[in-house]
């Protein structure tokens, strides 16, 4: 059996309010697979029809092939972090997980093993009231890790968490999928995903935008842009303009350029004397991909771009 | 799209750093990936992922281990933990104060009643005397009419008598305490009493020929001319009457009447009979206002004509403790004992809310029903859960109660006759005691399922208690008794029934049939909760 | 000034939260229903020779039941701020915390007052068009009446003061509505227990409920433990101590 998290076709509704739109793409095992989305774009709703816990419209959430709800021991199977806060304030940690072992039957030692993965052995006795955000994180991972499960799904897992925090969660996910896992993690924010996931599940209003290689997208989108930095910003902006370039200013000297090859723009400033003091092939971050991407779901709501078309990566 | 692939050399580096923690996980661990490794190998497989298993070694999901973990879940809030011992403190703390605040001085009243209407004549020595009893008036279910042989007219003295009752047969009774239960047969019917020495012999009869014998009492001290005849009497009937605030009994004279024929006295010595003469007896219990009015004497006395037909009119009862129709003190003594339950049941309320409603207002349900989808399962275990651990506290807390309250009850004067001392050994008390523990668990649940239901701890509480508790405080303002009795059967307070250990006249509904009403309430309350949960989105 | 700014935040909070409304709705309809159930229910065939009832008091005794509402509505006032963590944000936009707790019961007092004279006023008069054969009719020419019915509505703010007290102290949703209702309801219930009458009367005579429930009275007066005044001052009294404690618990403790 592939380890893999398949939506095919899912459709959640909120009285008028469509949260999750004929959503369908593959996690595949190995990788970490970032799920982004604007807030509000349907990513937990997703998660939560994953588990079985809200009932699709219609389509179907498969976790290896099977429906969550016919999972025996899912905790086995399946960990997720959903909500950090979710815990019971007067109860202690350790009995949080306890009882989570318990429901499926997980020997009592593998309680002691995931507080201690998650550094919170010294804290096992507290109880969870009094426990930071970061805290929290880390006991919900913790929890998530019970079992044991190749498929480990993650709801904004770095929320509250501080920079050292970060750093070892972006450690634990990667070594979690070079396990061979499903590592699926939710985030609103491309940054937080920036150097840790593989591939990216990007939706908007419950739609799939895109499903695609971190590698792939950066590439996409740094394709053909360039920064130019010049004093006479105006008067290069009108020439690249009316060459068909696509121009945008960032601040008082420098413009990107779209549309034409760095060297057409050099020979196009020589040729009319224009000063320029950097001219160079721009590297995108994730996050303006991401912006990219996303600001085209909102303003044309496309149905047909290419992108939203699901790319089903691997079986 | 291709996926890179091929990190196994640092994959299982790293997991063996990650597990090191725990020895055993991590030979664990190692034992996997190689096993892995080796069917990758096998397949030839190099490029797909292989995929990962979970190293924790037979998992299982058993309604045990759904159990295990609803129990955790309720010991380790405090909350829960405080709910049960409260309602062990407040059931037991709540307990002296009802006690020591009732008293009764049932005792200090006479322990017999003697007030009848008695047509007689004095008979030396041993004989018998025999009447058929024609008919008799349905005054009330212990009416009584029947032949008597009595020591003398003074209220009190010792007796025998047979005689037919409307709804209880025939009896032969004597002395205030003792009862013996003839056929479950009424007037018209013959009578016969025969005195040997100090012992008397009832015995009844359909046709004046052939005798059964219904039983033989011994009267000690029995002179030996004794007053032998035909008495008739009819007990007061209880009548209610609803106050606001409560309600109140008072009794109510009942006339007896009953016909008389084929009277015979056979003495054993020859001897002259003075004739009939007729005596209302007025003594004992509840007969302080004077002879009961109204009560018509039978033509002039003494009776003349032969062997009857006679027509004689009684009121009153001629009984003691240890005699059916004698009414024992009227306080429900082990109600009282267990009454402290009353406080305690907000604990459990609010521990079978919480235990839902907290879930719902933490977000833990959805970790629950991630844990175990099959959610029917999941509100079965929390349901047995609460409901055993309701249970035990809740019979720690009516034992204690009950016995702490005894003491306190038999000084302020509940004490034999009256009230004889209550025990476990008494299946009707041993059932009020586990039964208040069965009504907390059952309540517990009911709770549990608003709980559900609401999804709200605030609601749910004041539904429940308005439900359970309110109704009692309402249904004694109201002014029909009707009304009030209908309200303690179709709310759950019904369940407080379950306590009751003698009838009493405002008593709506039979133990186990008020029992039977909350378990409904609860029922019906876990269904729609599993019928919602299953439907709603966690 | 800033205690008018004061009001007006917590009435904003109080108006835009449902449960609310649904404490408003469930006050006026338990109130109504109740009462005029009972009033219909009326037979005559148990009176001996006259029928003989408090009809004021029978009709008001939906506020047994719709109390609960108001304990719902006043408590959650208070501990659904801390059930959520949103008195940080309370306290951060007011710091000078009697004012808070001071705008929230006044706030909270006044919706009740308001909400309790509308139920009662309709009680009245569905209570005028129920048909009672054989009993008086209720009037409010009769003196003992009208202190019945205006007594309810400052019962009913009082409960409302009590329950807020109690929720500043208990903090916890669960167990101040826990905590309120024990000490309502639990007196009479072992009151009617009790078979000594004096203990009765005691009981009576200091629990708030029955002693704020005098009020209602207009038969019998001389048969009450307590004078209808005087009950709902001993009801006050706890009122007044449950808000001094939650006020003084509001001031020491972390919010």
């Amino acid at each position: 059996m592939a380890t893999t998290i398949e939506v095919r076709d899912l459709r959640k509704r909120y009285g008028r309010t469509l949260a999750v739109d004929r959503l369908s793409f593959t996690v595949g095992a190995g990788r970490v697979t970032g799920f982004v989305g604007p807030n509000g774009a349907g990513k937990s709703t997703t998660m939560r029809m994953i588990l079985g816990l809200d009932a699709p419209d219609g389509g179907a959430a498969l976790v290896g092939g099977r429906r969550y709800a016919a999972l025996r021991t899912p905790l086995c199977e399946v960990g997720a972090l959903l909500d950090a806060g979710a815990i019971h304030p007067s109860r202690r940690a350790r009995d949080h997980l306890l009882w989570m072992a318990h429901s499926n039957g997980i020997p009592r030692r593998r309680v002691d093993t995931v507080l201690a993965m998650v550094g919170l052995e010294s804290a096992a006795r507290r109880r969870g009231g009094g426990f930071s955000l970061g805290m929290r994180q880390r006991l919900g991972i913790a929890a998530a890790l019970l079992g044991d499960p190749p498929v480990l799904m993650f709801d904004e897992p770095v929320n509250g968490l501080d920079p050292e925090g970060i750093h070892w969660m972006r450690g634990l996910l990667r070594r979690l999928a070079d396990e061979g896992r499903v590592v699926f993690v939710s985030s609103h924010l491309m940054s937080e995903l920036e150097g840790s996931a593989d591939h990216l599940i990007v939706i908007g209003r419950g739609r799939l935008i895109a499903d695609t290689s971190v590698a792939q997208l950066l590439a996409a989108a740094s394709l053909d842009l360039v920064v130019l930095r010049t004093v006479q910003r105006s008067e290069a902006m009108t020439a690249l303009a009316s060459h068909g370039a696509t121009v945008a200013a960032i601040d008082r000297e420098t413009v990107t350029v779209r549309g034409l090859p760095a060297d057409r723009i050099a020979a196009l400033l020589t040729e009319r004397a224009l000063p320029f003091t950097e001219l160079a092939p721009h590297r995108a971050s994730l996050e303006e991909a991401y912006m990219d991407l996303t600001r085209d779901a909102v303003e044309f709501s496309a149905p047909d771009t290419p992108d939203a078309s699901p790319v089903a990566t691997e079986a | 799209m291709s996926q890179p692939t091929g990190r196994s050399g640092v994959e299982q580096t790293n997991r063996s750093t990650a597990d090191q923690t725990d020895r055993d996980a991590a030979d664990q661990t190692d034992r996997d990936a190689a096993d892995r490794t080796d069917r990758g190998t096998e397949s030839g497989y190099r490029d797909a992922q292989p995929s990962y298993r979970t190293t924790v070694r037979n998992p299982r999901d058993g309604f045990g281990h759904l159990l295990r973990a609803e129990w955790t879940k309720l010991r380790s809030v405090r909350s829960s933990v405080r709910c049960l011992l409260a309602t062990i403190l407040l059931t037991v703390l709540v307990t002296p104060l009802i006690s020591a605040s009732s008293s009764t001085n049932a005792n200090e009243a006479p322990h017999f009643t003697d007030q009848f209407t008695f047509v007689h004549q004095p008979m030396a020595g041993d004989g018998t005397v025999v009447a058929r009893v024609s008919s008799q008036l349905n005054s009330q279910e212990w009416a009584r009419a029947g032949l008597m042989i009595k020591q003398n007219t003074t209220a009190g003295s010792p007796y025998a008598a047979i005689m037919v009752t409307p709804r209880h047969g025939v009896r032969l009774q004597a002395n205030f305490d003792t009862d013996i239960p003839g056929p479950d047969l009424g007037a018209p019917r013959w009578l016969r009493l025969t005195r040997s020495g100090a012992v008397i012999t009832g015995s009844e009869s359909t046709d004046g020929t052939t005798w059964h014998a219904v039983g033989t009492v011994r009267v000690g001290a029995l002179a030996p001319t004794a007053e032998i005849g035909m008495f008739v009497a009819s007990p007061p009937v209880l009548r209610v009457t609803k106050t606001s605030g409560g309600s109140s009994t008072s009794l109510v004279l009942s006339l007896g009447a009953a016909t008389f024929d084929h009277v015979t006295i056979q003495p054993n010595a020859p001897q002259q009979f003075p004739g009939w003469s007729e005596l209302m007896l007025n003594g004992g219990a509840g007969t302080k206002g004077g002879p009961p009015a109204n009560v018509p004497t039978d033509g002039d006395g003494p009776f003349t004509a032969g062997d009857g037909p006679f027509t004689v009119h009684g009121a009153g009862d001629v009984a003691g403790y240890g005699i059916p129709s004698f009414p024992v003190g009227d306080d429900d003594i082990v109600v009282n004992s267990l009454s402290g339950v009353q406080l305690g049941l907000l604990a459990v309320i609010a521990l079978g809310v919480l235990f839902a409603a907290g879930e719902y207002k933490t977000g833990m349900i959805r970790t629950t029903f991630a844990a175990t989808p099959r959610r029917r399962r999941v509100l079965g275990a929390k349901a047995i859960v609460v409901g055993v651990a309701v249970f035990v506290a809740g019979l720690v807390a009516s034992l204690t109660a009950f016995y702490i309250a005894q003491p306190v009850l038999r000084r302020n004067g509940y004490q034999p006759p009256a009230y004889p001392h209550p025990t476990l050994a008494d299946g009707t008390v041993l059932r009020a005691v586990v039964g208040t523990a069965l009504f907390l668990a059952v309540l517990a649940v009911f709770s549990l399922s608003v709980g559900v239901i609401l999804k709200r701890s605030a609601r749910a509480i004041a539904l429940v208690v308005g439900l359970v508790l309110v109704p009692q405080i309402v249904a004694s303002l109201v002014p029909s008794l009707g009304v009030a009795n209908w309200i303690n059967r179709l709310t759950p307070t019904a369940g407080l029934a379950i306590q009751h250990t003698r009838p009493r006249f405002d008593y709506a509904i039979a133990p186990w049939g008020g029992f039977a009403v909350l378990c409904g309430y609860a029922a019906v309350a876990l269904v729609v909760a599993i019928w919602l949960v299953r439907r709603r989105d966690a | 000034m800033t205690s008018a700014a004061a009001m007006r935040m917590e009435w904003t909070k109080l108006r835009t939260v449902p449960s609310t409304a649904w404490s408003i709705v469930a006050l006026i309809a338990l109130t109504v229903a109740t009462g005029s159930l009972l009033m219909w229910s009326l037979g005559t065939t148990h009176c001996a020779s006259h029928c003989e009832q408090d009809m004021p008091q029978l009709s008001l005794s939906g506020v047994y039941l719709a109390q609960l509402a108001i304990v719902v509505l006043a408590a959650l006032a208070i501990t659904s701020e801390y059930d959520t963590m949103m008195i940080r944000t309370t306290l951060a936009a007011r710091p000078r915390r009697l004012t808070v707790l001071g705008a929230k019961a006044a706030v909270v007092t006044a919706t009740v007052l308001v909400t309790s004279a509308i139920a009662v006023v309709a009680t009245f008069v569905v209570g005028r068009g129920i048909p009672v054969d054989g009993y008086l009719p209720l009037s409010l020419a009769d003196e003992a009446t009208r202190r019945a019915y205006f007594g309810t509505v400052a019962y009913l703010g009082l409960i409302a003061l009590f329950s807020v007290g109690v929720g500043a102290l208990v903090r916890h949703t669960a167990g101040a509505i826990t905590t309120m209702i024990a000490l309502l309801y639990v007196a009479p219930i072992i009151a009617q227990l009790v078979s000594d009458e004096r203990w009765r009367h005691r009981i009576e005579k200091y629990a708030p409920m029955s002693s704020g429930l005098a009020i209602q009275a207009t038969t019998h007066l001389d048969r009450l433990p307590i004078r209808p005044w005087y009950g709902l001052g001993v009801l006050a009294a706890y009122a007044a101590a449950a808000l001094l404690l939650g006020a003084v618990a509001f001031l020491v403790r972390d919010a």
